[in-house]
């Protein structure tokens, strides 16, 4: 019921689009728009009978009706994008509301022939890297894919400052879906670093099904951290989809710390040889949080790289699912590719369904992976006690010390010790490092 | 002259679950001395250093353990170690994500609170550990490194010693510190304990071999067997056993009831 709903609701906000595309209904945009609606219509919002959603219940969601929205329907003020996290981080902030670019809120640069930011038009490229073809989502985007961002990397441009998306869905008027995109050209031998963080703003429920793109050029090297720390509002399913060309590198760091439902899909496609990715996750949860991390590594070419570790920490009835897909297609000889995934259960009555799924078709290659589910080793309790070191104090390190161990890939110093603290904070533990 | 002494244990016994392992053991150690356990695999060496540090998978079923006349058995293992037990472990424990001197950081301070100190200022913390290293001739890229994790196994016995040497202990157990040791390695980690040494403070050596204690000579070796001590005697006795092995003290003793 909710779920028909749903893509009702998602077909009432396109028709409305579609009336004020004025005469661009041809365009490159709203044909795309056009095509994911009907690929909505076909494969549906998936049930728990849907392989990619065994574990991850989204009929509850769905029934708070969430209503799309395109735009703010309140403005929203500076102070209130004060309060949201990482506010005073030294970055290009371009702030999306409802999906749509808000450049009086932004801080962009403006003659840096470096960076070129603007909004999603018939011209920029979106759709290319994430299209809609077997994801939902994915599709709910691209059906009201409107007012988004592209961001261009000039070829050999070294840019120190990253770029922050900071996307809210506001939610004065009602329960509200929003759609941003996100489009990152990385010219070739580029370099920078890409943080996106979610928010929801207002009295009700917030859903964002978001959609990112990031293409690396040749020889370039992307660092991008996407951080959910939202509110009790706050429902996130997201999409990022990263191709990889030649010699480049790209490096995802996914963070899961607060908010009452994630969903992560990250794909990242090794598409030239002496291509790298590394993968990491981290989810701190408790309550009846919920967190879904599904990756997908590509390797299609030989000689590449790829390396993921993903941890959960789950209290309280929180639940987490991780299921990480490699696959190394036929043609992908010399591939090295590892995948680890630990989770820590802190109560007896949080979840954890984690699955590694590996294909490998090709003979070549060096693929491993390992998992681990638990409580603290004891023996690492007793270690630090032996030491001195109080028995609820040592488990806060030790716990802490399992979290940062994905914080430690963040390469950018202030991003990283924003997710250090937010994870000290969330597990209400000190640090080794005081 | 009476003192008190050190570790005094009176008719201690432990074990797991049914099973008795430590049956009926007494020790007293006082201060400057050092004391030597030997005893064949699987007689309750480490079960006794376990015990003493205060590991709580073992239940103390009878007997007394104090320290300094202070009777140590109903506290928690960080208690004892702020009371001046320490333990080198026979496997030390691979922590990852807690770099080596973020840890000793830790330990230290929470031993200065204990005692009334103020912490220690970063740059003296840091200076104080660089001698303690030089000490045990460990580089400084371990205190940077994931606390034992993928450190070899002669690395991990220094690095128990580094944090002896860091603590200060009054009692000091070192379970087979000097197993997986190379030649050069055994003298460095031996030298290193004997600085430590002072009149204050006592060293009790769990050892399978006699070159360690050619190096940390002891004033008692006791020989544990089957949960009991089954005798005890000088430095000689360490000696003796080399030569002999542990046949005809097993023949002497008394069979298990
Ligand atoms: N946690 C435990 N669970 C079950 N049995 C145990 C446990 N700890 C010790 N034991 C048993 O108690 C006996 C004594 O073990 P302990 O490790 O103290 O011997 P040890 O003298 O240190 O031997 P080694 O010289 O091989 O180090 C052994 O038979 C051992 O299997
Ligand atoms: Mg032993």
């Amino acid at each position: 019921m909710a779920m028909e709903h749903f893509t009702t609701a998602v077909e009432g906000a396109f028709t409305i689009l579609s009336e004020h595309v004025n005469g661009a209904s041809s365009g490159a945009l709203h044909t795309s728009r056009k095509q994911a609606l009907d690929v909505l219509r076909e494969v549906g919002v998936p049930t728990t009978r849907h392989e990619e959603w065994k574990y991850t219940n989204l009929a509850p969601i769905l029934a708070n009706d969430f209503l799309p929205a395109i735009g703010p329907t309140v403005p929203v003020t500076r102070t209130i994008l004060d309060g949201l996290a990482l506010s005073d981080l030294d970055a290009w902030h371009i702030v999306l509301v409802n999906g749509v670019m808000q450049p009086s809120l932004s801080n962009l640069p403006d003659a840096d022939p470096d960076i070129q930011i603007e909004e999603l038009s018939d011209e920029t490229s979106a759709g290319t890297i994430a299209a809609a073809t077997t994801n939902p989502f994915v599709a709910v985007n691209a059906t009201l894919m409107s007012g988004g961002v592209s961001i261009r990397i000039r070829a050999n441009a070294v840019v120190d400052r990253p770029i922050h998306v900071r996307s809210i869905v506001q939610t004065d008027v009602g329960a509200t879906l929003c759609t941003p995109r996100i489009v990152m050209q990385v010219g070739a031998h580029a370099s920078c670093t890409l943080v996106e963080t979610h928010h929801t703003v207002g009295r009700s429920k917030g859903l964002t099904a978001g959609v990112t793109e990031i293409d690396c050029a040749e020889g370039s090297s992307v660092a991008y951290t996407k951080i959910l720390d939202d509110g009790e509002n706050g429902h996130h399913i997201g999409t990022t989809a990263v191709n990889i060309a030649r010699a480049a590198k790209a490096t995802a760091t996914t963070a899961c710390l607060d908010g009452t439902f994630v969903r992560n899909d990250l794909v990242m496609r090794l598409n030239e040889p002496t291509a790298e990715a590394y993968l990491y996750g981290v989810s701190v949860l408790n309550g009846s949080q919920l967190a879904d991390n599904h990756t997908v590594v590509d390797h299609r070419v030989p000689h590449c790289h790829s390396e993921e570790l993903y941890k959960g920490l789950y209290d309280g009835r929180s639940v987490g699912v991780f299921n990480g897909k490699i696959f190394v297609r036929e043609d992908a000889q010399k591939t090295t590719a590892y995948q680890s995934n630990h989770s820590l259960l802190l109560s007896d009555n949080a979840v954890v369904n984690a699955k590694p799924q590996l294909e490998i078709w090709a003979d070549d290659v060096k693929c491993s992976h390992g998992a681990t589910s638990g409580q603290l080793d004891p023996e690492a309790i007793f270690y630090l006690q032996s030491r001195g070191i109080g028995k609820d104090e040592a488990r806060g390190l030790l716990t802490y010390a399992f979290a940062a161990e994905v914080a430690e890939h963040v390469a950018h110093d202030e991003v990283r010790e924003h997710l250090e603290r937010r994870i000290a904070e969330k597990l209400g533990a000190r640090r080794f490092d005081h | 002259m009476t003192t008190t002494p050190l570790l005094q244990i009176t008719d201690l016994h432990a074990g797991i679950e049914d099973r008795e392992i430590l049956k009926g053991i007494s020790l007293t150690v006082n201060a400057g001395e050092v004391h030597a356990i030997m005893g064949p695999n699987g007689s309750g060496k480490s079960t006794m250093a376990s015990v003493l540090a205060g590991r709580e998978d073992y239940q103390v079923t009878g007997g007394t353990i104090s320290l300094n006349g202070k009777d140590i058995l109903e506290m928690s293992p960080e208690d004892r170690a702020r009371e001046g037990v320490f333990m080198a472990f026979q496997y030390p424990v691979e922590i990852p994500g807690v770099s080596t001197a973020n840890f000793v950081k830790t330990a230290v301070q929470e031993m200065r609170k204990h005692r009334g100190l103020p912490p220690l200022e970063p740059a003296a913390f840091l200076a104080l550990m660089r001698e303690k290293m030089k000490l045990v001739e460990m580089e400084q890229q371990f205190l940077s490194r994931s606390l034992n994790e993928g450190f070899s196994g002669g690395e991990k016995k220094r690095n128990e010693i580094f944090q002896m040497a860091m603590l200060e202990p009054a009692l000091a157990i070192l379970d087979e510190t000097d197993s997986g040791l190379d030649i050069d390695a055994l003298r460095i980690v031996a030298e290193g304990v004997n600085a430590l040494r002072s009149k204050d403070n006592a060293v009790v050596v769990i050892t399978h071999y006699q070159r360690l204690l050619n190096y940390i000579v002891p004033d008692f070796v006791h020989v544990l067997w089957n949960g009991r001590i089954v005798r005890s005697g000088g430095k000689e006795l360490a000696y003796e056993l080399e030569e002999k092995g542990y046949d005809w003290i097993k023949n002497e003793s008394p069979a298990e009831v």
